[in-house]
């Protein structure tokens, strides 16, 4: 249990409470938006190395879904907060 | 054609061996308790939570934010339905979880160094505090862990798991002799 993620709710936690979805990034298509950019959203993922921004849904936890700012090459964790917090901080 | 349908507890298989006296770290399953999940409508959490927390009887166990489970020890699960709806006022939704869940509690000097076997939480007395509860996996099980004494854990648990996580915590207890009955 070495990687731990501190969620905003519950407070430091082992990864394995966690279910990550990936890139949290990348915004969701308009309904009526071309087939292709539909596939890339929901098939296409690139494999980025550093600094990422990714949902990890607290499964075993808060079942709240969380944005984690981390590096994918030496997993150090810049920031986690509530998917919700991040798409208000996103808009202002 | 009419069936008769009887309750029974989920461990009832389990635990029907005559009951050993309980060694220094004892394992209860608590026979019939009366829980339900409150979730608080936005924007009224904290009216909720301290509605439900200004009756003693009620313990509230953190599950997410504006979200509980709500135990009582006296309280059958119509009249906590009852109580909790007139508590609330339509400021929550109020879901009886009583037949889906079940209750254990683990009491004892080394209830830590058992419970550390399966749950990746910090569980010093200083860090997590009397009256402290949180979702949590214990092995492969999600369970809601509360610390309800000094050395006093309660683990409520989806029925389903009950048998899985009794049998974990057995084997987690072993070394310690944990012994196990039904609480009444
Ligand atoms: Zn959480």
């Amino acid at each position: 249990m070495a990687s731990l993620i501190t969620c905003p709710h519950c407070g430091v936690r082992p990864k394995e409470e966690f279910a990550i979805r990936g890139d949290a990034s990348r915004g969701r298509p308009e309904p009526m938006d071309s087939d292709e950019a539909w596939h890339d959203y929901v098939y296409v993922r690139a494999n980025p190395r550093g600094r990422t921004f990714e949902h990890w849904h607290h499964i075993a936890g808060c079942r709240r879904f969380l944005v984690v700012e981390r590096d994918t090459a030496t997993h150090e964790v810049y920031s986690v907060v509530d998917a919700v917090e991040f798409l208000q901080r996103a808009e202002r | 054609m009419v069936r008769d349908y009887n309750n029974r507890h989920a461990l009832e298989q389990k635990l029907r061996s005559a009951p050993t006296p309980p060694a220094a770290d004892h394992l209860m399953v608590g026979h019939w308790r009366t829980i339900a999940t409150v979730l608080a409508r936005t924007g009224q959490e904290e009216a909720v939570r301290q509605a439900i927390a200004s009756v003693p009887e009620l313990s509230l166990r953190f599950s997410g934010p504006g979200e509980w489970l709500v135990v009582s020890e006296v309280e059958a699960p119509s009249g906590l339905m009852r109580h909790l709806e007139e508590l609330c006022g339509g400021r929550a939704y109020v879901v009886d979880q009583s037949d889906g869940r079940a209750v254990f509690r683990l009491a004892g000097p080394n209830a830590r160094s058992i419970l550390a076997k399966g749950i990746g939480l910090d569980l010093h007395p200083a860090v997590f505090a009397l009256g402290g509860s949180a979702n949590v996996l214990c092995g492969h099980i999600p369970v809601n862990l509360a610390r309800t004494d000094e050395n006093a854990f309660e683990l409520i648990v989806a029925r389903s798991y009950a048998e899985s996580l009794f049998d974990d915590l057995m084997r987690m207890g072993r070394a310690f002799d944990l012994t196990a009955a039904f609480s009444d």
